[in-house]
């Protein structure tokens, strides 16, 4: 018996299917491990250090930190030199008290992007 | 906005899975031509011809793979981030895509080149391939032990290639061999590569589940950890057909074992991309280790599937909550539903409310009762005894309507939206596909087993089909964050995957393998009784 044409064009068309109908591959996204301020944390004003973990590597050049404020007035925040290649870190200056959100997005290694918000809170110093 | 990075990021999925598939062909082919053809000391310039043709046409297919991924990405990261072109231009993925890029052209030029001899030169480009993907995954982005893991990544990739990547193409050279004798030094030559790269791939994915899974509680208490075990199960099935094939070079004679060899190849074919797509899967997950909290319990898991009568009321539909579209895309465009990390495009992690859950367990409920049915009717038609049993295919149309109906309750027809939205929200896409695949399924095997057709394409089309969709439930996107939910539903896909898998290639099996061979009985047997576990996996799923 033979492999007949049919069968092969059946596999490769297999290999098509699939490949094209499967919803998932990707490599490597970053999660948040730990972050300062903490996630619904309250922290003392107006000058705030943030400070975010990742469980990888990140591309720290090709992520973004935007804090919204109270009144929804949103901040791009300048991301400083990481201490190591897994961490954010900024400094949110001049903050009035009140509810803040900090909105994050990093670049892991594969091209692959992740975001997420921590809600805290600024007191009076 | 949103939609269109929702589009995007299904496309950028699409060209990844893609570009792993045609690695593996690529680079197996490279070493079966130098490894396995060359070695062959014989006249074989006809073959080597052939598997350069093949090698090129999977390199093209890589190369058109990594720029669309590259491109689909860079947009992405190019609307999210708002950076330009340039700044997109330096991050990893695409210096990664580019290496990947050049070395599939690279492979292009050299198997079209004339006259060559040696072919060791691809083993240069081959090389840069699966290191272009190695630069890609979890192993490169570890802070501890990085360079260990890279290099057993590499290995496990190149190991996996040279045997799954491979197989295609010892196929094709026993399809063109010049006698049954040569085609069988071959798969003896294949086998003894095949056996070096299985024991590399074992034991390199042993010390990277064990980086990445670190304990057996988080085997079954994390979606990545089950999805290990899930792929380590799947190379057991591997392993085995690869030891039956074995037993077949060694013992069998020339003249009879070539038909068996071929069939049991077929399908290490068809199950091997699935593992390796698992795998695609696996590492879009964040490794267990990095997931210490709300990890699933053994008690929980217990819980879950003790059981129950199964749910056949369904709740109103009224009760189900808002439009689920509205609520992702406000989500989006807040940034977050919650503190959980997420990927831009993908759908949100709203908790589902208890009427959805309660909708859902029902149409699974539902479904298993259907497929119970046609696993108990084709195990009786298999039997020969009742002749009208044998229209157990005509069961899947009523299945289609049911999840034509139940699956996406939001979409038309039941729901406020639309026909259209079907073709923007790649979800509920899928849903219609899987429809469409029933109802294929239905018509292709009750034309076959009624007598209507003897064309072997048409007889194959059922088990293609059965084992696509075990490949993709198993590959069903996953969460990121360690949602005990998200968790304890996949621990629940699982089985259902699994089985679906062994049913398909079993009754593959059963439809291709001689006479002559032995397991070809045990094959018709198993397939109905893995359809008909599958209804009874299904009939006592939950979600709370």
């Amino acid at each position: 018996m033979q492999l007949g044409r049919r069968s092969l064009l059946i596999l490769i068309l297999f290999l098509a299917v699939v490949s094209i109908l499967i919803p998932a591959p990707a490599a490597a996204h970053a999660i948040l491990l730990e972050s300062s301020p903490p996630l619904n944390g309250t922290i003392k004003g107006p000058d705030v250090p943030i400070k975010l973990r990742f469980n990888v590597r990140i591309d720290a050049s090709r992520s973004r930190l935007t804090l919204v404020r109270p009144d929804g007035s949103a901040q791009p925040l300048v991301i400083g030199k990481p201490a190591s290649p897994d961490t954010l870190s900024a400094q949110a200056s001049s903050l009035p008290a009140g509810d803040y959100r900090l909105r994050w997005q990093v670049l892991a290694s594969d091209g692959h992007i992740t975001r997420g918000e921590i809600p805290f809170t600024v007191t009076p110093s | 906005m949103a939609r269109l990075l929702q589009i995007f990021g299904f496309l950028s999925v699409l060209f990844r899975g893609a570009t792993l598939t045609f690695q593996s062909l690529t680079v197996g082919g490279i070493v079966f031509l130098i490894f396995v053809l060359r070695r062959a000391k014989e006249d074989s310039a006809a073959l080597e011809q052939a598997s350069l043709r093949w090698i090129r046409r999977s390199a093209i297919a890589l190369a058109v793979m990594q720029i669309s991924y590259v491109l689909a990405n860079s947009l992405i990261l190019m609307q999210s981030a708002e950076i330009s072109l340039r700044e997109a231009a330096g991050a990893n993925f695409v210096v990664a895509g580019a290496i990947g890029f050049f070395s599939a052209m690279a492979i292009v030029i050299l198997t079209g080149a004339q006259g060559s001899r040696s072919h060791v030169a691809l083993l240069i480009p081959a090389t840069a391939i699966i290191a272009s993907s190695v630069m890609t995954s979890h192993a490169m982005a570890r802070l501890e032990y990085r360079v260990p893991l890279v290099a057993f990544t590499a290995l496990h990739q190149a190991a996996t290639a040279t045997w799954l990547g491979g197989l295609p193409h010892l196929l094709i050279a026993i399809r063109r061999a010049p006698s049954p004798d040569f085609a069988r030094r071959l798969s003896a030559r294949f086998s003894q590569l095949a056996l070096i790269s299985v024991a590399v791939l074992a034991s390199a994915g042993f010390v990277l589940g064990f980086a990445y899974v670190g304990s057996l509680k988080a085997v079954y208490g994390t979606s990545y950890g089950a999805m290990v075990a899930t792929k380590a199960l799947l190379f057991g099935l591997l392993l085995f057909l690869g030891a039956l094939n074995f037993q077949l070079v060694r013992r069998g004679p020339s003249s009879t074992i070539l038909a068996s060899l071929k069939r049991f190849g077929e399908a290490e074919i068809g199950i091997g991309i699935t593992v390796i797509l698992t795998a695609a899967s696996l590492t879009s997950l964040p490794p267990a280790v990095d997931l210490t909290r709300d990890r699933v319990t053994g008690s929980e898991i217990f819980t879950r599937v003790a059981p129950r009568p199964p749910r056949l009321g369904s709740p109103a539909i009224q009760d189900l909550p808002e439009d689920v579209y509205a609520a992702q895309s406000r989500a989006f465009e807040h940034g977050s539903l919650s503190a959980e990390s997420f990927v831009p495009g993908q759908a949100g992690t709203r908790p589902n409310t208890p009427a959805e859950k309660a909708w859902s367990e029902y149409n699974h409920h539902w479904a298993g009762i259907i497929v119970l049915a046609i696993g108990l009717l084709a195990l009786v038609a298999q039997a020969g005894r009742v002749s009208w049993a044998r229209n157990w295919p005509l069961i899947f149309l009523g299945l289609a309507l049911f999840l034509f109906l139940r699956s996406d309750p939001e979409v038309w027809p039941l729901g406020p939206n639309g026909f259209w939205v079907t073709f923007a929200d790649p979800e509920v896409l899928l849903h219609r596909i899987f429809v469409l695949l029933v109802i294929g399924l239905a018509a292709f095997e009750w034309r076959v087993q009624t007598g209507r057709v003897a064309s072997t394409g048409v007889r194959l089309v059922f088990p293609l089909l059965i084992a696509i969709s075990g490949a993709l439930l198993l590959t069903h996107s996953h969460t990121l964050g360690n949602i005990k939910e998200e968790v304890l539903a996949e621990l629940s896909h699982i089985p259902l995957a699994i089985l679906a898998v062994m049913a398909g290639w079993s009754r593959w099996l059963e439809l291709r393998l001689p006479p002559e061979n032995q397991t070809r009985a045990v094959m018709a047997r198993l397939w109905p009784l893995c359809i008909l576990l599958i209804g009874a996996a299904l009939l006592n799923y939950r979600e709370m």
